[in-house]
């Protein structure tokens, strides 16, 4: 049965296949359920117990033991929505969200495809025809060879020849990237054969795809994005920026709305820019058009995001609209029913990824059991996370535990919200970059709104990793703790009435007994 | 039982005093000197992993959760990972001069020889893992005494990779 605001939809459906895991399978399994649908969960043999299956009203299990004959297995995944009866298809972000041939293939098994049209997401996910396209509908890009360097032709004459045209330092990318996956730089030409062959390999392992290209280097750049969304009928308003500006290694750490560093004038253009991009393309659903904006207050394209994007929430928290819900109206060919007029940005908002990764050696993925997983809350905060406590954090996939947003009415309220939010966020078992976060937000240029894109990775580390842990203090806590058993759950009752006490399960004695 | 604190290098050992279903440490050593820090109690506060901690007659709340051979105890907005040994047992895997893989993968180059003269902080090995690559840097100076695996190579975390001499 389809839900009752879907009545007066062209193409009403009833059961929502998920094709995704984690916090994005979870945030969309939610929205599912709250607008009246059945959601299906998808997953693999390892992922069995996982938060996303547990919420899903039904779920398929994708046999197999790697990423590709599971999460990236088209074929399973369309075979799973015929076999439960899914009329339509979220595929989240990442995974098969940005693969034109696998909205086609949804949509000829008759499943609706809750997204934008294959022919957009084909455009645009190819770096190299995107910026054709934009620089035709005069969406300004940034200065850079479209050559295409193809992967296993010789290539380093080719190469050579667009660097030097384009001048160091330069930036060699993915043609079909994404997520900083393929994407170098190259400060001098000494460097570009080792740092091209290290981005084809990823380009090529991440997305089946060795082409990048290379882009003029712009330094003290910021990242600013707009979200928008479009209907069916033509309809497409754009819901402001997002200033994604803290990255390390071209990821996105901390994410905030609005801008510290536009202005009205540039926040309209950008935004009419961002709406064009998308009427290039036909453009329906929720999308994400990415701008670098130089310290001029000049901005180029970078890319188009066919999805729903990891740092959606913080426009959500300032515009009020719930995207992925959205996202099931148009898709169902409702109009988006919001007039550009009408958007508001109210208040501020900060989005933290928290990484089960460790500063302290490189930020390499760390894994092991959340022995402990507390998750603060209150008034302007909200946790949208894939795990739970008990859950094991392994290396098979995306190290993001979590994302933390908060809301304020200002900037600097929402920044100390944040701070006092990841102070209270508990993660014991596994080493995560919580108190990186807390630093980089304490820093100054944070504070000043003064970072770029740079900024993390030029930053010393000392100025980010906070002060040194009080080893003796902690030692002295973690010693009684163990003389204590605190590790322990609370025995049951039978059997550990207290003599002294009297007290049901007091761990004051039964457990210093076991203590040699 | 020794103790070490993640992020630091030193060895601790600590005495515990009971009283009152309370534990007070104290004193308390770093490397044989002991360290005069006053008196830290703890006890517990009727929950599962949590613990009050007393120091200068302030009380505050710390969450404590033991997985393995560490402790894990979250306290003024910070969590902290230390570990115990056994007394008298091997220091910290860094320490002694070889090189361990800090997460399961596979081994995309090597950048060094057998013999080679490296210094500290650079790059040895390029690792990948969750389809990123990880360069992994010398904890210090010296010479590569010995390689373990070739390119292609599939690790599992904790194996020896490299060692280095002095």
């Amino acid at each position: 049965m389809t839900p009752r605001w879907m009545s007066e939809s062209p193409r009403p459906f009833s059961k929502v296949l998920v094709a995704n895991r984690g916090e994005i399978a979870v945030r969309v399994l939610q929205a599912a359920r709250e607008a009246g649908l059945i959601g299906v969960a998808v997953y693999s043999e390892n992922d069995s117990s996982s938060l996303h299956v547990e919420l899903a009203d039904e779920s398929v299990l994708l046999e197999g033991d790697d990423l590709d004959s599971t999460y990236l297995n088209a074929e399973a995944i369309i075979e799973a929505a015929r076999r439960c009866g899914a009329d339509a298809l979220h595929p989240g972000y990442g995974f098969l969200s940005e693969r034109a041939d696998f909205a086609r293939q949804v949509e000829d098994a008759g499943i609706l495809w809750i997204g934008p049209p294959a022919d957009a997401i084909e455009t645009m996910g190819d770096k190299i025809s995107a910026r054709s396209l934009m620089i035709q509908s005069g969406v300004p890009v940034i200065p850079g060879e479209q050559i295409p360097v193809e992967e296993g032709a010789d290539h380093l004459g080719p190469l050579a020849s667009a660097a030097a045209k384009v001048g160091y330092p330069l930036l060699i990318k993915a043609s079909a990237g994404g997520g900083g996956k393929g994407m170098r730089s190259v400060s001098e030409p000494k460097n570009l054969r080792t740092e091209f062959e290290a981005a084809a390999r990823e380009a090529s392992a991440a997305f089946g795809d060795g082409t990048v290209y290379i882009e003029k280097l712009l330094s003290r750049a910021r990242h600013v994005e707009i979200q928008v969304l479009c209907d069916s009928l033509g309809g497409a308003i754009h819901l402001n920026e997002r200033d994604c500006s803290l990255q390390r290694r071209y990821q996105k750490v901390i994410e905030e709305a609005p801008s510290p560093a536009l202005n009205s004038a540039v926040r309209e253009a950008m935004g009419e820019a961002a709406v064009t991009a998308a009427r290039s393309v036909n453009y329906v659903g929720a999308g994400t058009v990415e701008f670098l904006l130089s310290s001029n207050g000049q901005f180029y394209f970078l890319e188009m995001n066919t999805r729903i994007q990891v740092e959606h929430p913080v426009t959500e928290m300032t515009s009020g609209v719930d995207l992925v819900q959205k996202q099931f109206e148009v898709a169902s060919g409702l109009p988006v029913g919001i007039l550009q007029s009408e958007v508001t940005q109210n208040g501020h908002s900060i989005e933290a990824r928290i990484y089960a990764e460790d500063p302290g050696s490189g930020f390499l993925p760390s894994t092991g059991r959340l022995v402990m997983w507390r998750p603060p809350s209150g008034p302007g905060t909200r946790v949208d996370s894939g795990v739970r406590e008990g859950d094991e954090v392994t290396i098979d996939y995306d190290p993001m535990l979590a994302k933390l947003i908060v809301h304020a009415p200002s900037r600097n309220a929402a920044i100390r919200r944040l701070y006092t939010a990841l102070s209270d966020f508990v993660v014991l078992g596994v080493r995560t970059n919580i108190e990186f976060l807390r630093n980089a937000l304490s820093h100054d240029s944070f504070l000043s709104g003064g970072v770029d894109t740079d900024f993390l990775d030029s930053t010393d580390s000392s100025e980010l990793s906070g002060d040194e842990p009080d080893g003796p203090f902690l030692t002295a806590i973690a010693a009684s703790a163990q003389r204590l058993g605190l590790d322990s759950e609370p025995s049951s009752a039978a059997e550990s009435v207290d003599d002294h006490t009297g007290h049901v399960g007091d761990p004051f004695r039964t457990l210093r007994r076991t203590f040699p | 039982m020794e103790w070490s604190v993640c992020g630091e290098s030193g060895r601790y050992k600590v005495n515990l005093l009971e009283s009152d279903g309370s534990v007070s440490a104290t004193p308390i050593s770093r490397d044989g000197d002991e360290l005069d820090i006053g008196k830290i109690s703890v006890r517990p506060d009727g929950k599962p992993g949590r613990a009050i901690v007393e120091l200068g007659g302030a009380t505050k709340l710390a969450h404590v959760a033991r997985s393995g051979d560490s402790w894990w105890v979250h306290v003024d907005g910070r969590a902290h990972e230390i570990r115990f040994h056994e007394q008298g047992s091997k220091g910290p895997s860094y320490s002694d001069g070889s090189l361990t893989a800090p997460m399961p993968g596979t081994i995309l180059e090597l950048l060094v020889k057998q013999g080679q003269r490296v210094r500290q902080g650079q790059s040895l090995v390029v690792l990948e893992a969750m389809k990123m690559e990880h360069r992994i840097s010398a904890p210090k100076a010296g010479e590569i005494t010995k390689l373990h695996y070739d390119k292609g190579d599939r690790v599992e975390m904790g194996s020896v990779l490299i060692e280095i001499g002095d």
